[in-house]
């Protein structure tokens, strides 16, 4: 009879808490209790927890066992504290040494015949117990993928396995792993006929624009948002534990991010707002939270909720969702471009030249105003994506392939970054003017556009964020006219 | 009244009824000034465009001035002003602003500047065309002078253009007297509710001619001062573009989308971008609902 506590976790938002599994095995008729705001799934843990135990061949105390899960007032989720009771069991009635718990957090779904099965979330406990200064002993099958620097885990298949001493660990150096190239197969290459849309898209990927593609069913707005992580450059190495964390907290497969492909998504429009910025019981990362560091594509946008489309304009303004609950405040990172494509009208055809459309004028201004002022406002660029001319499809014309656009990319982002104001699509006011230095001839330039387009400031703003990213395409320091005549036509439709 | 001398130079010139270079349009009106002295270049004192409106101007009167002042100069005509606050101001510069040559016709004497801070302006208008009056050298400004000047701003000009004005006020007084002397006069119409418009509204209840763009104003001017140097219909010339531009001339007879463009001309994608985004900059094209490209 004795006492035992095990460190163990669980998740708030996309960080581990540290919680202890204090397990008491006392004198009193043979009962099971777990207490400490505990959910439906941790109550499940005493079946679990004993079969396992008596499946790996030790002995379930006959006697009065409480589990405390401290502290008391967050609420504990998941399935994951099957392991560390267990450990807690067996240290305190002396079946296992002291010494396991002492060194060692635990993490980990039992099954009843004793084996460890994974859990989501992996790679936040991981991080947890090595800023902790803990081994972890967690499922085999769910080691993280993470090169942690001074991460201690020790892989269990199966809690018997536990007789001879902890298994051993894999030594975790912080080492690169070779990305694979993201978006498989796909390349810009084979897009015949729109060079205008991809030339938008390299600048949209270089400066981190917000784009919009508008256009006709079948014109190709999927097929170009699909190839956009093609010519995205790799993440760093920051940027792949935040986006893995996110995906393994989200129950994902984070060895993507791991190795440095942007994450790309793309909910259908039947999204929930839950499902698109996060939410539930437990709160999990949304959509917009999974594409942290990549691409959040809407496709047929004004098809989506409105309530869901105005979430997202917290992400887009700061990079973080935040969900206030009874139990406390929750921040995802969600810094993403947005890619939205739409047609132009319900029915797809308002100003094909061939097709006639048949929406009243009322339904396709309500249509185009679903997207709503606010969100429109964060997005730089508006492509017109128009259904191209079977001829051009069948005789294609050699255009930039992801390799060339890549590259492009690459160098514009190294330039802004030189720059240091902050990301292109992020510059306003002053920063804005700082960073384009205009010359009288652009400065000209700008306002004679302004002027016969009727633009207001915050178009102005836009117009120059983009042509800022375009001269850094050239290589260029100043934003010179051509630059803003170039980016004129990506406005939106009656944008003032 | 305060008033500041600006500073005269030799450019300075006295025109009496027997001189040649006494305008001939001016001489015809009921009381011709005996003298005209000034500053800049007599010969500018042609039969011109007037473009008169209120001192205190609302951004429409000030747009409008911009407007047409500008477009006449660029097309060849001469516009005649009182180089007041204002409208009057804002048709000067639209006309040197529009490498035009313009007139301005003083209330005081035509080495003095009034208001004070008109002395910059003078001076540029002084290079590119004449300050003049009918007044002494140093005659200071009085209210009996402005409107006595007005009634040479009518008989400068072949027509005049009434902007923004009061009813009664100067500028009405201007159109009764440019329709003394038997001169257009035309009018930009405004909101029946604001008070700047009440003179030009009333202007064209009695008769006067309406003005509502730029090929209006083409219209009424061609046959009284001549064919305009340069054409509306060839926007893009105004703003410096050759009418050979390709683009241009592609885009003119058939719509087209950039791609389209960019295959039709065998340029490339960036390049056919920036020159149809400086062609809709110019206003010479504009972008369809469908993504083309066309005239406007």
């Amino acid at each position: 009879m004795g006492q035992c506590t095990v460190s163990t976790y669980t998740l708030s938002g996309v960080q581990a808490i540290e919680v202890d599994a204090e397990v008491d095995v006392g004198a009193g008729l043979p009962t099971f209790a777990i207490v400490g705001l505990a959910d439906l799934a941790v109550q499940e843990a005493r079946e679990r927890v004993r079969s396992a135990v008596r499946a790996a061949g030790y002995d379930v105390p006959n006697a009065r066992v409480v589990v405390n899960l401290a502290p008391g007032p967050v609420r504990k989720h998941g399935t994951g504290f099957d392991l560390p009771i267990a450990l807690g069991m067996l240290t305190a009635t002396k079946q296992l040494p002291q010494e396991v718990a002492r060194r060692c957090a635990a993490i980990g779904e039992l099954s009843l015949d004793g084996s460890v099965r994974p859990v989501a979330g992996m790679l936040a406990y991981a991080l947890a117990a090595r800023d902790a200064g803990l081994a972890l002993i967690g499922p085999a099958s769910a080691e993280p993928a993470a090169d942690l620097e001074g991460l201690e885990y020790h892989p269990l298949r199966q809690l018997s396995e536990l007789r001879g001493g902890l298994p051993s660990a894999r030594a975790h150096s912080n080492c690169q792993r070779a990305a694979s190239p993201a978006g498989g197969l796909l390349d810009f290459g084979e897009v015949a006929g729109h060079e205008l849309a991809k030339r938008a898209l390299t600048i949209a990927a270089a400066g981190g624009h917000n784009v919009l593609m508008v256009g006709p069913p079948g014109s190709g707005k999927t097929m170009l948002a699909r190839r956009l992580p093609t010519i995205l450059p790799e993440l760093s190495d920051t940027e792949r534990l935040q986006t893995a964390l996110i995906h393994s907290v989200a129950g994902l497969d984070e060895t993507a991010a791991l190795a440095g492909v942007r994450p790309f998504r793309a909910p259908h429009h039947s999204a929930s707002i839950a499902g698109l910025v996060g939410g539930g019981s437990p709160p999990r990362p949304g959509e917009a939270s999974l594409a942290h560091n990549g691409v959040l594509f809407l496709d047929e946008m004004p098809e989506f909720g409105p309530a869901a489309l105005q979430a997202l304009r917290q992400p887009l303004e700061d990079g973080t969702i935040t969900l206030v609950r009874a139990e406390g405040r929750l921040r995802f990172p969600a810094r993403f471009a947005l890619v939205g494509a739409s047609n132009p009208c319900p029915c797809g055809f308002f100003g094909d030249p061939q097709r006639r459309c048949g929406c009243p004028a009322a339904v396709v201004a309500r249509y185009q105003g679903r997207i709503g002022g606010p969100l429109m406002d964060r997005i730089d660029l508006v492509i017109d994506v128009s259904r191209v001319d079977p001829a051009v499809i069948l005789r294609p014309t050699p255009g930039d392939d992801s390799a060339s656009m890549r590259a492009q990319v690459a160098a514009v982002r190294g330039l802004a970054a030189r720059r240091d104001l902050g990301p292109t699509a992020q510059l306003s006011g002053g920063a804005l003017l700082q960073a384009c230095g205009l010359t009288s001839d652009s400065r000209r330039a700008l306002e004679r556009v302004a002027r016969t387009q009727h633009l207001s400031g915050r178009g102005v703003t836009r117009l120059l964020r983009v042509a800022r990213t375009v001269a850094d395409l050239e290589g260029s320091s100043a934003v010179a006219a051509e630059h803003i005549a170039e980016v004129v036509g990506f406005r939106a439709k009656g944008e003032r | 009244m305060s008033a500041d001398v600006w500073p005269g130079d030799a450019s300075a010139f006295e025109i009496g009824r027997d001189d040649p270079r006494y305008p001939a349009l001016l001489a015809t009106t009921d009381e011709p000034p005996e003298v005209l002295r000034g500053f800049g270049d007599p010969s500018a004192l042609e039969p011109g465009l007037a473009v008169v409106g209120a001192r205190k101007a609302t951004p429409y009167g000030l747009a409008a001035a911009t407007l047409f002042a500008g477009w006449a100069a660029s097309a060849g005509y001469t516009i005649v002003s009182g180089a007041a606050v204002g409208c009057d101001q804002a048709a000067h510069r639209a006309a040197l602003e529009a490498g035009g040559v313009t007139v301005a016709v003083l209330g005081s004497g035509a080495d003095v500047a009034y208001p004070r801070a008109s002395g910059n302006l003078l001076r540029s208008i002084a290079q590119r065309g004449c300050v003049v009056s009918e007044l002494d050298w140093g005659f200071p400004p009085a209210k009996w002078t402005f409107r006595a000047r007005n009634r040479i701003i009518a008989g400068l000009s072949a027509a005049l253009l009434v902007l923004e004005a009061g009813c009664p006020s100067g500028t009405f007084i201007t159109a009764d007297r440019a329709l003394d002397a038997g001169r257009d006069v035309l009018v930009v119409p405004g909101s029946i509710f604001a008070p700047e418009c009440r003179g030009p509204n009333r202007l064209l209840r009695q008769g006067a001619t309406p003005v509502c763009e730029v090929a209006e104003l083409a219209d009424i001017l061609a046959p009284l001062l001549g064919a305009p140097r340069r054409s509306i219909d060839a926007s893009g010339e105004l703003c410096g573009l050759a009418s050979d531009d390709a683009v241009l001339s592609a885009l003119r007879t058939n719509p087209m989308r950039p791609d389209d463009v960019a295959r039709a001309l065998g340029l490339d994608i960036v390049t056919a971008a920036r020159r149809i985004g400086a062609l809709e900059g110019l206003g010479a094209v504009r972008k369809y609902p469908d993504g083309r490209y066309g005239p406007c």
